[in-house]
């Protein structure tokens, strides 16, 4: 599904991602954790195609093509979602407005057919019920005035209805508290079906409680620098990542 | 043959108009033309205004089709005008209770009475030369009275067709509303180019005189096009807790500069002042706003915007002024732009004058592109970059059209805008 | 500032306001070509400075005073006043300050910068301009070894001529303006800096302005070149006499940053700003403008209290790519005075940024204007400024306005303007009140509390002096 191999990135001139190295094969769920600043969100926003996260080096390929030769459009009509820690608020845009664009532009790319208005109604409502959202959020400006915990769920909403093949989800569980960190985890594991991958970023390991992982790797100084099975997490949780930190200095 | 010098000799006010017309003749050769030293014109060239516009003749003007987008209508009594020509056949005249609606050449006499009474009390003065020129080339206007407590729900929709076809034209346009104590009632003014429209300048003046506790919506849409040229203005005051609700709106053409002055002369009135403007070509847009806050506890909420696009440019200038003893005023004013090429550009100027110390007052501008971030988000979602600068554009706007009171106009702007924005359609799919 | 300055600040009346008695060398009031000669040649200035001031004052005449600033005062009758004033004892010039006038430094005293105490004050150096000439330099020395030279201009002007050729006018042309003309063509004395290569100045440099005598105008023009990599702080006070006729001060500041200066240039200016009819004052009609070179900075920050009708507008030319401009200013009005100040940041460069924080404070029956302006040009991609101006009324016959210019024509440049306006609350003074303050202390707290992203900009002995006044201009604003 997606390879990386020896990346190099750099944000604003300096250094963040120093050489990581990561495969991750359809289905699987990892785990990517790390102290602050170790370089987590940079890994989301340099697959994502942000602008001004500029790869010095390194290769990623994803389902065999070069994904950093792609625009941020194409890799998102390709299958990469990825679920913002801070999601951009947009007034004036209304949410069915960007939903229906953002999923009639990857199904088009597809070649899927366009949904018509009936059907795409019937999705939305669904997927802000999966998501414990009024359903008047979808005429509201695009994350305009809601609250942290419904610009994540606004998220997942458009995690379902797009359809993603690899799914980013970036500290998708900061700022959440226990309820909505399960409809989030619920509804995140309402879409594993044994193709789509996940990478969850996350600083803590409670996510991990609600979404098991087949992998968890540590993050730190740009680089993976231990990779495991769940119980690294628990570890992480008990002795904190200075001893890693440590360890690899 | 100097400016507007033919007008000026075809001027022809109902006799019982005819001493205001020559007070406006006289302040008009008194002053003269603003240049780019006069402080209000710094960033509007007078340079497109052409010597040889002439008053259409009656006989002229063909009668016109309205066009499409305009042929359901708003839902009420509708006036239009060719040219500058009233056309009965393409108007719709229906009188709710509690409106009066006329012509100054058809008014009764009691009418005529309100007309002199109330007409040019809110404009003049050397600061404002059209305004001068516009009572001195006055030859027709429309009178829009609400009766005490009516409660009128139909719009009163006012349209100036701009044709021009024939040679360079002059048009005046003079409103003058009265809405009295606790009425409520709706006006737009539309203004509009139909295809193929020549030069033309337009003179437009209305007042509002808003009594006490009445609500007015008012809208002024101004769709010329081409080498239309408009000055216009618009002048309010509001009594004890009246409350005016203007929404104004620029698409382009050669040259437009609206004066929008709102004056709280009783305390408790409240303004909503909107604006969008959206220059593009080698347009130029040009809004002057004063709110006038004389007397205490008065609000008001002015929000304009405008993206600017290609070698066009725009001007904004807001003052709100807090006359002494003014207190207890509440006044913030909000003025954004998008500045999409780097041949446009942006002249703003919030202004702030106060005279009274317990006021809370704000104001505040920016100019910038669209935002990177937004567009970023819109792409990791697979929308194209062309879409979602159209979307963003279309939103940044949207905010103040989906405020807007009147429903029929909302469905007649959003697709008018949209494909604005969108100059190939499939962009603007999704906003349709 | 030591205590008993402070304390000597602190009087009822304008506490500056004494007048020195000393013989002065006085030209007869009026202005025409001879006069400008005679300024000349009683500097020994070379030819092409007095060609030089001729041409200003050519263009000077054709020149109309500028009406668009939102302050109202009588027409000044240019004919009325003398052009030059030299304190008589002074014709030679002191060689330390153990030939200094005692009564000139007893008036130091009076204003609270005695010079001999400037040499225990760490790290200040002052130039005094008194009336039209500059009376005396200290820490000349220790400043040579440095390689910085900071000398009265009328000095540079022989021992540097090649600086101040080079550099004279060319930030503030000499007809940029009518006063700017007039200054040019008349100016008296003031200071000259320069700071050279990859030099740190080793400490504050600082001036003092005083008028004394009566219907003169002071004319000082002050230029400071910072040249690669230099930096630079400079202070700058001003005082005045009271006198019941109102007094002309038009001086030029011309500030020169090359590629990776930095030029820091803090005023605290308390000319003598009338009774409290309005009577008498300062006319302060000053052109302060800089240029910034690639990746260099200006920074200007003012504390406002004094002058009849202030107009000025210090100013950041951010020419070179990176460079940086910024104002901090407070500008305060009581009584009658008038303010019109605010700044110009015109982004030629690319990536150049600007920060305007301006916090206006009217009190009695006075008007404070901000009018600026925030400059995009089509170069100027990646710019950024953001302005912030705030007014604070105390008392219901004041006046506050607003007025700042946006010009873009660049898309990806970002400008942010943002205006508020407050008073002091009769809920804030009662609150304090209650809690045992009397309303002057409250008002000061508030005023000061308002102030200190400015004051925070400030040299730490001028901030303490900054507050100081405020105080002190305020007093009887509470009733």
């Amino acid at each position: 599904m997606l390879k990386i191999q020896n990346l190099h990135a750099r944000v604003e001139g300096k250094d963040i991602l120093r050489g990581l190295d990561l495969q991750i094969g359809p289905g699987e769920v990892h785990a990517i954790m790390g102290p602050n600043g170790s370089g987590k969100s940079t890994l989301g926003h340099v697959l994502a195609g942000r602008p001004g996260y500029e790869v010095t080096d390194g290769s990623v390929t994803y389902r065999g093509e070069d994904l950093l030769a792609m625009d941020t459009e194409e890799r998102a009509r390709s299958g990469v979602f990825l679920a913002f820690q801070y999601p951009v608020e947009i007034p004036g845009v209304s949410n069915m407005e960007f939903l229906k664009a953002s999923v009639d532009a990857v199904r088009e790319s597809r070649g899927d057919a366009a949904l018509d208005a009936v059907t795409f109604m019937k999705r939305a409502r669904e997927a802000c019920k999966a998501a414990d959202l009024p359903v008047d959020f979808l005429k509201r400006g695009v994350n305009e005035g809601f609250s942290g915990g419904e610009k994540k769920r606004n998220e997942l909403i458009q995690m379902m209805l797009l359809e993603p093949s690899l799914c980013l989800l970036d500290e998708t569980d900061s700022g959440l508290d226990i309820d909505a960190l399960q409809v989030v985890a619920k509804g995140v594991n309402s879409l594993r079906d044994g193709k789509r991958s996940f990478v969850l970023v996350t600083h803590y390991q409670r996510l991990l409680n609600y979404i098991e992982p087949d992998h968890v790797h540590v993050l730190a100084g740009g680089r993976i620098v231990r990779s495991g099975d769940k119980s690294l997490a628990l570890d992480l949780e008990e002795r904190g990542y200075a001893w890693l930190e440590d360890e690899v200095a | 043959m100097g400016f507007m010098e033919q007008p000026l000799a075809e001027a022809r006010a109902p006799h019982w108009l005819q001493s205001l017309q020559a007070r406006g003749q006289s302040r008009w050769s008194a002053g003269k033309l603003p240049t780019r030293r006069t402080e209000n014109w710094k960033y509007t060239p007078l340079t497109g205004l052409r010597d040889d516009y002439r008053v259409a003749a009656a006989s002229d003007v063909a009668p016109a089709k309205l066009p499409d987008a305009l042929a359901q209508g708003l839902g009420g009594t509708r006036l239009v005008f060719v040219d500058g020509v009233y056309q009965p056949s393409l108007s719709s005249v229906e009188l709710p209770e509690g409106l009066q609606l006329c012509r100054f050449a058809d008014a009764s006499d009691a009418q005529a009475a309100l007309i002199a009474e109330h007409l040019d009390t809110l404009v003049g003065g050397q600061a404002e030369p059209f305004a001068s020129l516009n009572t001195a080339t006055l030859r027709d206007g429309v009178f829009l009275h609400v009766a005490a407590n009516a409660d009128v729900q139909t719009p009163v929709h006012l349209l100036w067709l701009v044709r021009a076809a024939d040679a360079p034209t002059a048009i005046s346009q003079r409103v003058l509303v009265l809405a009295e104590s606790g009425s409520r009632a709706t006006v737009v003014e539309q203004f509009l180019s139909l295809n193929g429209a020549e030069a033309s300048f337009t003179s437009g003046v209305t007042e509002l005189k808003l009594e006490a506790n009445a609500k007015l919506h008012h809208y002024r849409l101004h769709e010329e096009s081409g080498e239309a040229i408009h000055i216009g203005a618009v002048h309010a005051r509001l009594e004890r807790d009246a409350n005016l609700d203007s929404f104004h709106l620029a698409l382009g053409s050669r040259l437009k500069r609206v004066d929008v002055v709102v004056h709280h002369a009783g305390p408790g009135a409240h303004a909503d002042l909107n604006g969008v403007y959206l220059p593009r070509g080698d347009e130029h847009i040009d809004y002057h706003t004063t709110i006038e806050h004389a007397v205490p506890h008065c609000t008001t909420d002015e929000v304009f915007r405008g993206i600017v696009g290609d070698k066009a440019t725009a001007v904004f200038n807001g003052r709100i002024h807090i006359h002494p003893d003014a207190q207890k005023t509440r006044a913030e004013l909000s003025n954004r732009n998008l500045l999409t090429s780097t041949e446009a550009e942006v002249n703003t100027k919030p202004e702030l004058e106060i005279y009274a110390d317990d006021v809370q007052c704000a104001h505040g501008a920016t100019v910038a592109r669209i935002d990177d971030l937004a567009l970023h988000y819109l792409r990791t979602r697979g929308v194209s970059r062309d879409e979602a600068e159209v979307m963003l554009s279309f939103g940044f706007i949207n905010e103040l059209i989906d405020g807007m009171a009147l429903e029929p106009l909302r469905e007649y702007l959003r697709p008018l805008l949209a494909k604005r924005f969108a100059r190939d359609d499939t962009l603007a799919r999704h906003l349709l | 500032m030591s205590q008993e300055v402070i304390d000597s600040r602190i009087g009822k009346e304008y506490s500056a306001g004494f007048i020195t008695d000393i013989e002065s060398d006085t030209l007869p009031p009026g202005l025409d070509e001879d006069v400008i000669r005679f300024i000349s040649q009683k500097k020994g200035e070379p030819e092409w400075l007095l060609e030089w001031r001729l041409e200003a004052y050519r263009g000077w005449c054709e020149m109309e005073a500028p009406e668009w600033a939102h302050v109202d005062f009588p027409p000044v009758d240019y004919n009325a006043l003398s052009y030059y004033s030299s304190p008589k004892n002074m014709k030679d010039g002191p060689k330390s300050l153990d030939e200094v006038d005692p009564e000139l430094l007893a008036t130091y005293e009076k204003l609270g910068i005695p010079l001999h105490e400037q040499e225990m004050l760490a790290g200040v150096a002052v130039d005094a301009v008194f009336d039209s000439v500059s009376v005396a330099t200290t820490f000349r020395e220790k400043l040579a070894e440095a390689g910085v030279i900071f000398c009265p201009i009328s000095e540079a002007v022989h021992e540097y001529p090649e600086l101040v050729r080079k550099y004279l006018g060319s930030v503030v042309p000499r007809r940029d303006n009518f006063y700017a003309a007039l200054n040019s063509a008349v100016f008296s004395d003031g200071s000259f800096v320069y700071i050279p290569k990859g030099v740190r100045c080793p400490m504050e440099l600082s001036t003092y302005f005083r008028i004394n005598e009566a219907k003169t105008g002071q004319f000082e023009r002050t230029l400071i070149v910072a040249d690669e990599g230099s930096h630079v702080s400079y202070l700058e006070g001003c005082t005045a006499p009271m006198r019941d006729e109102n007094q002309l001060h038009a001086a030029v500041v011309e500030l020169v940053a090359l590629d990776d200066a930095k030029i820091k240039y803090s005023t605290v200016q308390n000319w003598y700003p009338g009774d409290a009819e309005g009577k008498g004052g300062i006319y302060n009609f000053v052109t302060k403008r800089g240029v910034a070179h690639r990746n260099s900075k200006i920074s200007w920050t003012q504390v406002e209290t004094g002058s009849a009708i202030t107009w000025k507008y210090p100013s950041c030319v951010l020419r070179g790519d990176n460079s940086v401009g910024e104002f901090y200013s407070v500008a305060l009005t009581n009584n009658r005075q008038q303010a019109d100040t605010g700044t110009k940041m015109i982004h030629l460069g690319k990536n150049t940024k600007s920060t305007i924080i301006s916090k206006g404070i009217s009190a009695g029956k006075s008007s404070n204007a901000y009018r600026g302006l925030v400059r995009m040009s089509p170069r100027a991609d990646g710019a950024r400024n953001y302005t912030q101006c705030d007014s604070l009324l105390i008392g219901d016959r004041c006046a506050a306005h607003t007025f700042p210019y946006i010009e873009s024509r660049n898309p990806g440049a970002v400008v942010e303007h943002e205006a508020t306006t407050s008073k002091v609350s009769d809920d804030q003074l009662y609150l304090c009140q209650q809690r045992g303050l009397d309303a002057e202390k409250a008002v000061s707290m508030i005023v000061n509390g308002f102030c200190k992203e400015v004051f925070r900009e400030l040299p730490m002995e001028f901030a303490v002096e900054a507050g100081k006044l405020l105080e002190v201009s305020l007093e009887g604003s509470v009733g």
